[in-house]
């Protein structure tokens, strides 16, 4: 046991030396952060309220129409402001005067179809900034003509709110920043691994008096922990950033199990190839296998994390107990054939 | 010529080696595994957020076809105790769905009701005529005259959180609806309208299109329909509201989705990632077992065994373009020329991986954290294809449109492809220069290695030229560096990114413009206070010089909007603006680089703490004078 513990010091001291550590916790924040960037542009796109939440604009409208119409309501809902002009040269004017960010003409409909004309601005960021903002309110207008063609169209004012960047911070960010530190942990394994065969300082590890099993024991071991700390910091910092990670034991649980499933993995590959090369890309393409694979299933650690995360209806005990499995299943597996893998040659 | 051939010839003969045999055997029936899934996923409907909701629905009503929900049929009186028990997140019966009040029931509604919306659409389209169906065409049409007040109006309220609140009211000073309803009042129903049909004849408001029973825009209508029911399955590659057709159905209308650049870019990077972690391990293999040193003492170049060595890699990584560029439909040249730039840059980061780490875990992290840069530097900018024309600072913006069949100038491509080009030849001329068993070999903390390489490329005998030309070499990486700071100091709250960008912005710059003038220190090649006020002057002029180019470059095609002004660094405008900027890097170049020639402990990062400072004061106060701030 005591060897055990030596052999995993050297292994952690390996893994925090010269701040690698670090990179890997980098690697994933800018991860977390440019997704949380596209989710922003994407969440804008789908949801303009949002823009005017988190800038304060505010677009002004110049309206030039005949009859009273809803149209003044759809905008004003949607905190536009709106300005009314008798004709067009007069909106126009206070257009190019800088005073309107659009100017809205809606001519009297026949026959049911109305042709609105609509002036934006040159730019063409402007343009999509004002575009996105009308969005609803044309929406809105667009069934309004539809009810007066005597058409219905249903669940028009279903409620609720755009559940785009919960669904996208739950299935997507929180699993990634759980399980990236897996992937970490095989890359890692295969590095020490290969690295050792192809320094040839295996053959001076295997010369002292330590077990096959426990130098990779302790590598395995090392490399684990390193994933259960980051896995434990990123439910502590998503806890600060406000997001409240539901059942955080078992999530946290399950990203290690994950990590340790990985790790067996690599070892496996690192083992057979005994060089760097074919084993990350023989490893990357595991993953890939893995990864996609696992998106038909229920069973995925990716659904189940973000299942136990979000704190939805949790009731597919049987997919915690998949993983102990195999784990159990994996562990002596690897211990039968890594003292034949270590001696077979290439 | 020859011999890089010789060299390179023997690396796939190494490679190959690796890859044959018994290796094969495991490594083809992987490969297929991969992309049989993949190709099974592509042709699914793919979603991530695969079951996340739970929904109630009585027996007998809609089926719902979202990969999203995972759907439960319930009575009613079950239905609506799991809702309250939270045991489901919304129940269903007929055409009326109940909700909770908390977030995640109003979520589950929000996006069933986009879903809901497609649907109706979908049937609307196939039960009522065009004109009935999408009764609302829009014609957008643009001024001739830029609208520079409006986009200053935007952009003032965009940047509002340094600025006071009240300025947005004192623009309210006209009519605001002289109408006789209440604004407020929300009213769902038509009857307070007059029916459309029966509006009189007459048009006196300045309408100039003349109205024949049907729409003219019939056909733009069903082109769009067509191609909103189409799409949806297939990456689509538009960014942008109105790119061919300025005509617009408010129902069909597309949001610009970024996540085509983002597909595109993993597309084309991970291919080479791949192909990169071949170059990187045979390179550092070559360096631990002490090949390359060997190779050193025979009669080549250093030169010509870095080109080498890389060349089968380009090779592989250009077939890799080419095949993806096929299978995906585009133009195989276009690519190509968009690419190759993208591969050098891929493989200068991962040289200068290769030959400053020697351990394979640092590598493995290096390499990761070299890919999701080079993807922040490609992504990010290319968000705003078709928004803005800032994102030609990324090549990929060049691909989105090549792939939508847009052309573009030989002036975006430059702007875009330039910096990648010049990061290479730094690159390279940096390998050639460190190419040695010294540094090849030596453990040392990354920061004294990155100070050594920086030395040993500076040419001692032209130390002049050296500065300037290294000052306008190292400003892609700068960029670079500030795409990513942007990225990861969007995480703080609103009112402080302006901020610490800025700050975090100048930081980088004046590591940048006195990182030759500190390596010539440190190494004792210079000393005292004359030789430092030349460099810093030199290295400033450089710099300044650099930006303004990219200035220009960047207006040659019209790039708009206020954010060139964070990266580019301040004075865009104005005559008088012009030299302000070079005296300033001149002052903080000079300032950081005093300090950091003091012989205390840590006076370089003192020196980067003061010039900073200054930088800071600096760009306060134009900030101020030019009214951005009170």
């Amino acid at each position: 046991m005591k060897k055990f513990w030596i052999l995993l010091k050297r292994e952690l001291t390996a893994i925090t030396r010269e701040k690698t550590i670090m990179f890997a916790i980098m690697i994933q924040f800018v991860i977390a952060s440019l997704s949380t960037i596209l989710l922003t542009g994407i969440m804008a796109f789908y949801d303009p309220s949002s823009i005017s939440q988190n800038t304060n604009a505010r677009i002004r409208v110049g309206l030039v129409h005949e009859s009273p119409t809803p149209m003044i309501n759809y905008l004003a809902e949607n905190g536009i402001r709106v300005n009314m002009y008798p004709d067009m040269p007069a909106a126009r004017e206070a257009f190019s005067s800088g005073r309107l960010d659009a100017v809205m003409l809606i001519p009297v409909a026949r026959s049911g179809v109305v042709d609105m004309q609509l002036i934006l601005p040159a730019l063409d960021t402007s343009q999509t900034v004002v575009l996105m903002m009308l969005q609803e309110p044309l929406k809105k207008f667009e069934n309004y003509l539809r009810a007066a063609n005597g058409i219905k169209v249903n669940y028009a004012n279903l409620g609720g709110k755009p559940g785009n960047s919960y669904e996208f911070l739950y299935t997507l960010i929180i699993p990634i920043l759980m399980l990236f530190p897996a992937l970490i942990t095989g890359s890692i394994i295969i590095d020490t691994i290969s690295e050792e065969f192809q320094n040839k300082t295996f053959e001076t590890l295997l010369a002292s008096p330590i077990s096959i099993s426990q130098i990779f024991n302790a590598k395995l071991a090392a490399a684990v922990f390193t994933a259960l700390g980051q896995v434990v910091l990123w439910v502590v910092l998503l806890r600060f950033n406000g997001t409240i990670i539901d059942n955080p034991l078992m999530v946290i649980l399950m990203a290690v199990m994950s990590a340790a499933v990985i790790a067996f993995i690599a070892a496996f590959t690192a083992l057979y190839f005994k060089d760097r090369e074919r084993s990350q890309f023989i490893y990357s393409l595991i993953l890939v296998v893995v990864v996609t694979g696992s998106y038909f299933l229920d069973l995925s650690p990716v659904s189940i994390i973000s299942t136990l995360a979000s704190g939805s209806g949790f009731n597919n005990l049987a997919a915690l107990f998949v993983y102990p499995a195999l784990l159990v299943i994996l562990g002596p597996l690897f211990f039968i054939f890594s003292r034949r893998l270590v001696y077979r040659r290439n | 010529m020859r011999t890089i051939l010789t060299i390179a010839k023997w690396e796939v003969l190494r490679l190959r080696s690796r890859f044959g045999g018994k290796s094969r055997v495991v490594i083809l029936p992987v490969i297929l595994l991969a992309i049989v899934l993949s190709f099974t996923i592509y042709h699914q409907d793919f979603s991530f957020s695969k079951g996340i909701y739970t929904i109630g629905i009585e027996s007998g009503s809609l089926i719902i076809g979202d990969a999203r929900f995972k759907a439960i049929v319930l009575d009613q009186e079950t239905g609506r105790q799991q809702l309250a028990n939270k045991k489901i997140d919304l129940y269903l019966y007929g055409n009326t769905v109940l909700m909770r009040n908390d977030d995640r029931s109003q979520y589950a509604a929000g996006s069933l009701k986009k879903y809901l919306e497609n649907r109706e659409l979908n049937r609307i389209a196939a039960q009522y005529t065009l004109d009935k169906a999408f009764p609302l065409r829009i014609v957008i049409s643009y001024p001739d005259s830029p609208e520079l007040e409006t986009e200053g109006r935007l952009a003032e309220a965009f940047s509002s959180d340094l600025r006071s609140p009240d300025t947005s009211d004192a623009m309210a000073e006209e009519n605001i609806l002289p109408f006789d309803q209440s604004v407020n009042g929300v009213s769902e129903s038509s009857e307070n309208y007059p029916s459309i049909n029966a509006a009189p004849g007459e048009t006196n408001s300045g309408v100039s299109e003349p109205f024949t029973g049907t729409s003219i825009y019939d056909a733009a209508v069903s082109s769009q329909l067509e191609k909103w029911q189409t799409g949806g399955q297939l990456p689509e590659f538009k960014a942008q509201f109105t790119s061919e057709n300025e005509i617009i159905i408010p129902s069909l209308m597309t949001p610009p989705m970024p996540l085509a650049q983002v597909i595109l870019a993993f597309l084309y990077v991970i291919p080479m990632f791949f192909i990169s972690v071949f170059f990187t391990s045979s390179f550092t293999e070559e360096k631990t077992n002490r090949k390359l040193v060997i190779l050193l003492s025979s009669p080549v170049t250093r030169l010509q065994v870095i080109f080498g060595k890389m060349l089968p890699y380009y090779i592989y990584s250009l077939l890799a373009i080419t095949g993806v560029t096929i299978i995906l439909g585009g133009n195989v040249f276009l690519a190509l020329a968009i690419f190759l730039p993208v591969m050098l840059f891929v493989f200068a980061i991962y040289l200068m991986v290769a030959l400053t780490y020697r351990t394979f875990k640092d590598q493995t992290f290096f390499s990761v954290l070299a890919l999701s840069v080079i993807t922040v530097y490609l992504v990010v900018p290319a968000m705003f294809a078709g928004v803005s024309n800032l994102s030609y600072a990324s090549p990929l913006t060049l691909a989105v449109q090549m792939f939508r069949g847009e052309s573009f100038t030989l002036g975006q491509y430059l702007i875009g492809t330039i910096p990648l080009y010049l990061v290479f030849f730094l690159a390279m001329y940096i390998g050639r220069q460190v190419f040695t068993e010294e540094f090849l070999m030596g453990f040392k903390p990354l920061r004294i290695k990155a100070v050594e390489a920086i030395y040993l490329a500076i040419n001692k005998q032209h130390l002049n030229y050296s500065i300037f030309i290294l000052s306008i070499l190292l400003i892609p990486m700068v960029f670079a560096a500030q795409l990513v700071a942007i990225v990861i100091v969007s995480n703080l709250p609103v009112q402080a990114i302006l901020l610490v960008l800025m700050v975090v912005s100048i930081v980088i710059e004046e590591i940048a413009k006195s990182a030759g003038i500190y390596a010539l220190i440190r190494f004792r090649t210079i000393a005292g206070l004359k030789q430092i006020v030349v460099l810093a002057g030199l290295s400033a002029l450089g710099f300044w010089a650099g930006e303004k180019l990219l200035v220009l470059l960047a207006a040659s095609i019209g790039a708009d909007s206020g954010p060139a002004a964070i990266f580019l660094g301040s004075g865009l405008k104005g005559g008088w603006m012009l030299v302000v900027p070079l005296v300033l890097h001149f002052i903080t170049t000079l300032l950081l680089s005093y300090i950091a020639s003091f012989k205390v402990k840590r006076a370089y990062i003192l020196g980067i703490l003061s010039g900073t400072v200054a930088h800071s004061i600096y760009n306060f106060a134009v900030l101020y004078i030019t009214g951005a701030i009170r």
